[in-house]
């Protein structure tokens, strides 16, 4: 499909019917078309780094999506900043993009640089006072090959690493989307509910597959997650019949009793990804919604949200455990390799390998990393996944990651950006950050820190301030002042989204190191270490990985 | 009763601190979030048989152990 032609006929054919709604503001097909005409000509005008891929921030404000076409329409990539990721990781993320403005529909905190922050209030204005007779020539608009949108995601260094994805990518993951747990025909102008913000992969699920079915997008907003009243009313009123979010979130809503078919009867099918989808809460969403599909998939950012599906049924949940992750979507082809790159005989555990027209073509302004990651192979794009998993019957079964990086309430983490930003603080010599576990799956993390000698750090604390804080915002607690847990965890939240602060801190004297000399993650992982006496305990039956990282491949 | 609420509190925290600091902050001090309370009153429900809806609650009546000890009692 074309999936901004798509748009255009919605547009033409229904123009009052709403495209999205978040809170009390909405907008109509006929609108997000025009206003998003303006701009892009608006943005055709500047003469700015030449179609370089352009920064949108903000949360769930309908102009979110207004930005986001404006741009593809005057030829360039966007990237969706929300408001929940610190100003230090906007930072870095608007330095890896050469362009001079941002566009936002929230209040902008961070430093842009060199950059123009260009306000809601000026969005508005440029679109009323456009005269609206300029059309964009579709000739502008992204096409093919050429980037649609660039996610950021956690990268191993410290600083994030932004994924492109082309308008091919986009196109054919979304002649599949439609598809999914109902027909695309059945979908046409029905309610998708998004939860995800627009800066994690899962949220292309709901916008897009909404904006090519012609239906409305009903967002949930993050003060509206985290008030189960305002929550259960928003859910009620949405009358959703595609319900697009995390497990976790899912969990979160089955807390609530009235969370049933009663609640929400237009809801007909959910659809999961971003985390592994437990058998109880296939159960538990069963039995409260009888009569809706669920359907489990399986993705990373790298190859277009997700590739593979797998209808969960009763039938399905008694069977399984864990439940299989599904079967390739067309276009994509899922190998099992082994170290060598060599495929490995069906059921045997190996690297999960993805090949096919969803594939991004690698991270922006970042060879050295594309090449690591992605290959050419038979003249298909190719994808290292890091995930490892085996293959049964065509159906592939996830086992969690071969390196550092882990999923916690469907947010991707490399464990290594963590160690990283804590690193930076002055008083910390060496972190290591390890996941807790509970029923196979991450629930926590907790952060090793091996604080510098009280003498050292009297003698050189300024030197190793001034050396470590070179681009750190400048009300970071002054060194020495870092007492506790609670404190440190403070200072992370300025260079770490939430979900990225480890929930415990252990003091530890010394890092415990294995025979050949690295840090021995798993005696640290197993609560074999004695912390500092602090307060804080390890608690040896919770921190136990389900199986041990040597044994992989 | 008392004990074993603060035992599955502790669980949920992973942190003992909860058993010991009865006016502690849960949600501020990051021990707590939404997910975290959700899995809480689940099994609230499957180990005691209580049955409290997160809608019924605002965020300020269960952010101690003390409160949420409160609340379990009274609904018991």
């Amino acid at each position: 499909m074309d999936i901004l032609r798509r748009i255009q006929d919605q547009a033409r054919e229904c123009p009052d019917r709403v495209a999205v709604q978040s809170g009390s503001s909405r907008l109509s097909y006929g609108e997000l078309w025009e206003y998003s005409e303006r701009l892009a000509f608006w943005l055709l005008q500047k003469e700015d780094q030449d179609r370089a891929p352009v920064a949108v921030y903000g949360h769930k404000h309908p102009w979110m999506l207004v930005c986001f076409l404006a741009c593809v329409k005057a030829g360039r990539a966007y990237c969706p900043v929300d408001i929940s990721v610190p100003d230090a990781r906007v930072e870095a993320i608007l330095r890896a993009l050469p362009s001079r403005m941002v566009l936002t529909t929230e209040s902008f905190g961070a430093d842009a640089g060199d950059k123009h922050v260009i306000s809601l209030e000026e969005l508005e204005h440029i679109v009323t006072e456009a005269d609206g007779g300029n059309a964009v020539s579709e000739s502008d608009w992204v096409h093919g090959g050429d980037t649609y949108y660039i996610i950021f995601t956690s990268g191993s260094t410290g600083t994030p690493k932004g994924v492109q994805i082309t308008a091919d990518c986009l196109n054919h993951y979304l002649d599949w989307s439609v598809t999914l747990g109902t027909s695309p025909e059945e979908k046409q102008g029905q309610v998708f509910l998004n939860q995800a913000p627009f800066s994690f992969d899962l949220s292309v699920m709901d916008l897009y597959t909404s904006l090519a079915s012609g239906g409305t997008l009903y967002c949930l907003e993050k003060s509206v997650q985290s008030d189960y009243r305002a929550l259960v009313q928003s859910l009620k009123e949405s009358k959703a019949n595609v319900w697009v979010s995390t497990p976790s979130f899912a969990e979160v809503c089955l807390s609530e009793r009235a969370f049933s078919e009663e609640m929400m009867p237009e809801l007909q099918v959910f659809l999961f990804c971003g985390e592994t989808l437990a058998n109880k809460t296939s159960c538990k969403l069963q039995k409260r919604f009888p009569n809706a599909r669920i359907i489990n998939t399986y993705g990373p950012t790298e190859s277009t949200v997700a590739v593979t599906d797998v209808s969960v049924t009763p039938e399905l949940v008694e069977a399984e455990d864990p439940l299989p992750v599904g079967r390739p979507k067309p276009g994509t082809r899922i190998l099992i390799w082994n170290e060598d790159g060599k495929e490995v005989p069906e059921g045997e555990k190996g690297e999960i390998i993805i090949v096919g027209d969803t594939v991004s073509i690698g991270y922006y302004g970042r060879q050295d990393l594309t090449e690591k990651a992605f290959f050419c192979f038979n003249g298909e794009r190719g994808y290292h996944t890091g995930d490892k998993g085996y293959l049964k019957d065509g159906m592939l079964y996830y086992c969690g990651r071969i390196d550092l990086q882990i999923k916690l309430h469907g947010y991707r983490i490399e464990l290594e950006d963590i160690e990283n930003n804590i690193a930076r603080l002055p008083q910390v010599e060496q972190a290591v950050v390890a996941p807790n576990f509970r029923g196979g799956k991450v629930v926590s993390l907790t952060a090793y820190v091996v604080k510098y000698q009280e003498k050292e750090t009297e003698i050189s604390e300024y030197k190793k301030y001034a050396a470590k804080t070179a681009d750190m915002p400048e009300d970071v607690p002054e060194s020495g002042s870092i007492l506790d847990a609670a404190d440190m965890k403070a200072a992370l939240k300025q260079f770490l989204p939430d979900y990225m602060v480890p929930k415990k801190i252990v003091f530890l004297d010394k890092m415990p190191v294995t025979n050949n000399g690295k840090v021995d993650r798993k005696a640290l992982a197993e609560g074999a270490v004695r912390p500092k006496s602090t307060g804080i305990q390890l608690r040896q039956t919770e921190t136990r990985p389900e199986e041990s990282t040597d044994e992989l491949l | 009763m008392r004990e074993e609420v603060l035992d599955l509190l502790a669980e949920i925290c992973e942190d003992d601190a909860v058993k010991q600091d009865l006016e502690l902050e849960l949600f501020e001090s990051g021990l707590m979030d939404s997910l975290g309370f959700a899995e809480f009153l689940v099994e609230l429900e499957e180990q005691f048989e209580i049955v409290i809806s997160p809608s019924e609650v605002e965020r300020s009546d269960i952010d101690t152990p003390e409160k949420i000890l409160e609340l379990v009692e009274a609904r018991r």
